[in-house]
């Protein structure tokens, strides 16, 4: 069974008086669970529309949206799907609800109604696994961006869920704090095998992913392995998208008559071919 | 103005620390009572004590204790400075055309300051020692009976809990749009009252519509994690009353029964 499968959905936006903005348009996808999935796209094309099917914070009003099975339009099944599937948004601060970092974390679990052990145990753990028990007694206020993200992190993983899902989690920070966080990304989905849907703007953070799907008008465009997805700059570039610098470095190479290969994502890859060129 | 803790908690490891926040908040109220029970300056003089021993087991810096006492220094002279003009009683010490000076009002005023001071330093011992958590949960538990008259006590404590954790946020913000406005030339710190008022506008309006928008993704984040209200609801953090809390409310006791023999006797 998939972790997510839509199924055509279709969302519109109803205001009163006014013709409904269609803002999704039958999307189709499958996501496994254990992937590490980037979902690309410029803004305005429906990805955070679609993230928030992911855990029944919106509801399509075309198609099926099925979290390992259930289906989000059935409302018993939106706190099951809500704990398999965490949430993290954009910007950190308004995501955090305690003054104490441990009782935030501790949140997700207290509504879930477990017995107080069983919660202090989770949130030790979580906190471990962003890296944060240092500053389990600290208020969040204090902390940087990154810091803040990765106690969010944490916050959804107190849950224990199957699913992650992140809505542009980087955007609002620093370099560190963006690398910090993709760090913890990365690691919970090759150490843990967390399902992993990260909604990005950065092209290098999509390149860690182990596919890449670009959204655009409200349907999935194009859909592979990052290396198949970049090595189509053209249709990139008309979808209103870079790739990262070092394909696009390569392309530019590439047209000048330089032998290089096709689809090279990182520094070091790029590094490499060139050096091999050079020898 | 950054840096504020909020509340201004004291982190320590003291008897004080130790007690149950809801056994401290009940002891705070009654020792509200205890300071306005006394008839006479014994009675005075034993809830000094009993405060001046608190004291000692908090083991708070008592200058830092002192600094509370200040915002409501004018209150405590300007009361005792009504009592000294206007109670004549006892002995005549001075009098200038309608100023009357008394043993009777100096006696009062005295009486009615050590009384403010008490009040006030006996009631920031719970701010001091209690963090702004500890103290909305023990709110929240003693105000579980309001769910007979429909008062939801968690909704409270959860308003409470995001009030204090977005003032330091929502401080920061002020900042920045104080910046922001002073670079497209606004003029803050000139002018009558009314214009600085006025000034304020430009501030409060993107304020507003900064914090809408961050309750509606904070109602947002809160939805993500399974937030229903507080039915089904447990805690992490369980509060106990142990022996300390039956040992403090025992010692408060003593010190009332104490009081009341002091009013009757004397």
């Amino acid at each position: 069974m998939p972790m997510l499968k839509a199924e055509s959905i279709r969302f519109d936006y109803v205001y009163e008086d006014e013709a409904p903005q269609i803002v999704l348009r039958g999307v189709e996808m499958e996501i496994e669970k254990g992937s590490f999935v980037a979902l690309l796209g410029h803004n305005g094309c429906g990805k955070s529309t679609l993230a928030k099917h992911f855990n029944a914070l919106l509801l399509p009003t075309g198609g099926r949206m099925l979290v390992e099975g259930m289906d989000t339009a059935h409302e018993q099944n939106t706190y099951p799907i809500r704990r398999r599937v965490g949430m993290v948004l954009q910007n950190p601060d308004n995501q955090l609800v305690s003054t104490i970092v441990e009782e935030d974390v501790a949140f997700g679990p207290e509504n879930l109604g477990l017995p107080p052990a069983e919660i202090r145990a989770r949130v030790d753990e979580a906190l471990a696994a962003v890296d944060m028990t240092a500053y389990k007694d600290h208020s969040p206020h204090k902390l940087s961006g990154g810091q803040k993200q990765r106690v969010a992190i944490a916050g959804v993983l107190a849950m224990h869920p199957d699913c992650l899902v992140l809505d542009e989690p980087t955007a609002m920070l620093d370099p560190q704090g963006r690398q910090e966080v993709l760090d913890t990304v990365c690691r919970l989905n090759r150490e843990q095998g967390m399902t992993v849907v990260l909604i990005t703007h950065y092209m290098e953070e999509a390149a860690l992913a182990d596919r890449v799907m670009v959204m655009d008008e409200g349907v999935v465009v194009l859909d592979g392995t990052p290396r198949q997805v970049f090595a189509k700059g053209d249709r990139l570039q008309a979808l209103g998208l870079d790739v990262p610098q070092p394909t696009a470095l390569c392309a530019a190479l590439r047209e000048q008559g330089v032998d290089l290969p096709q689809g090279l994502l990182t520094p070091e890859e790029c590094a490499e071919a060139l050096l091999k060129l050079i020898q | 103005m950054r840096d504020m803790t909020f509340g201004q908690y004291f982190p320590g490891n003291s008897f004080l620390h130790k007690l149950d926040p809801r056994m401290k908040l009940v002891l705070t109220l009654l020792f509200i009572v205890l300071v306005f029970l006394p008839q006479n300056w014994w009675g005075v003089l034993l809830t000094v004590v009993f405060l001046a021993t608190v004291v000692a087991l908090s083991r708070l810096p008592v200058k830092m204790l002192f600094k509370s006492v200040r915002p409501v220094l004018f209150l405590v002279l300007f009361t005792a400075l009504l009592n000294v003009l206007y109670v004549h009683e006892g002995t005549p010490l001075w009098r200038w055309g309608f100023l009357h000076v008394t043993t009777g009002g100096l006696n009062n005023a005295a009486f009615i300051a050590v009384r403010i001071v008490c009040l006030i330093l006996g009631s920031s011992l719970l701010t001091y020692t209690t963090t702004p958590t500890a103290l909305t949960d023990g709110i929240e538990r003693l105000l579980a009976p309001l769910k007979l008259v429909k008062v939801n006590p968690h909704e409270l404590a959860m308003m409470m809990t995001i009030a204090l954790r977005f003032i330091p946020t929502l401080m920061e913000e002020t900042d920045k749009i104080m910046a922001a406005q002073k670079a497209r030339g606004a003029d803050m710190e000139s002018g009558g009252l009314l214009r600085r008022v006025k000034a304020l506008v430009p501030i409060l309006i993107p304020l507003f519509v900064s914090s809408f928008r961050r309750a509606y993704d904070l109602a947002m984040a809160m939805e993500c994690r399974c937030y229903q209200g507080g039915q089904g609801r447990t805690r992490m953090k369980q509060l106990r009353t142990t022996r300390l809390d039956w040992v403090a409310l025992s010692a408060y006791l003593l010190v009332l029964a104490g009081l009341i023999v002091l009013n009757i006797l004397l």
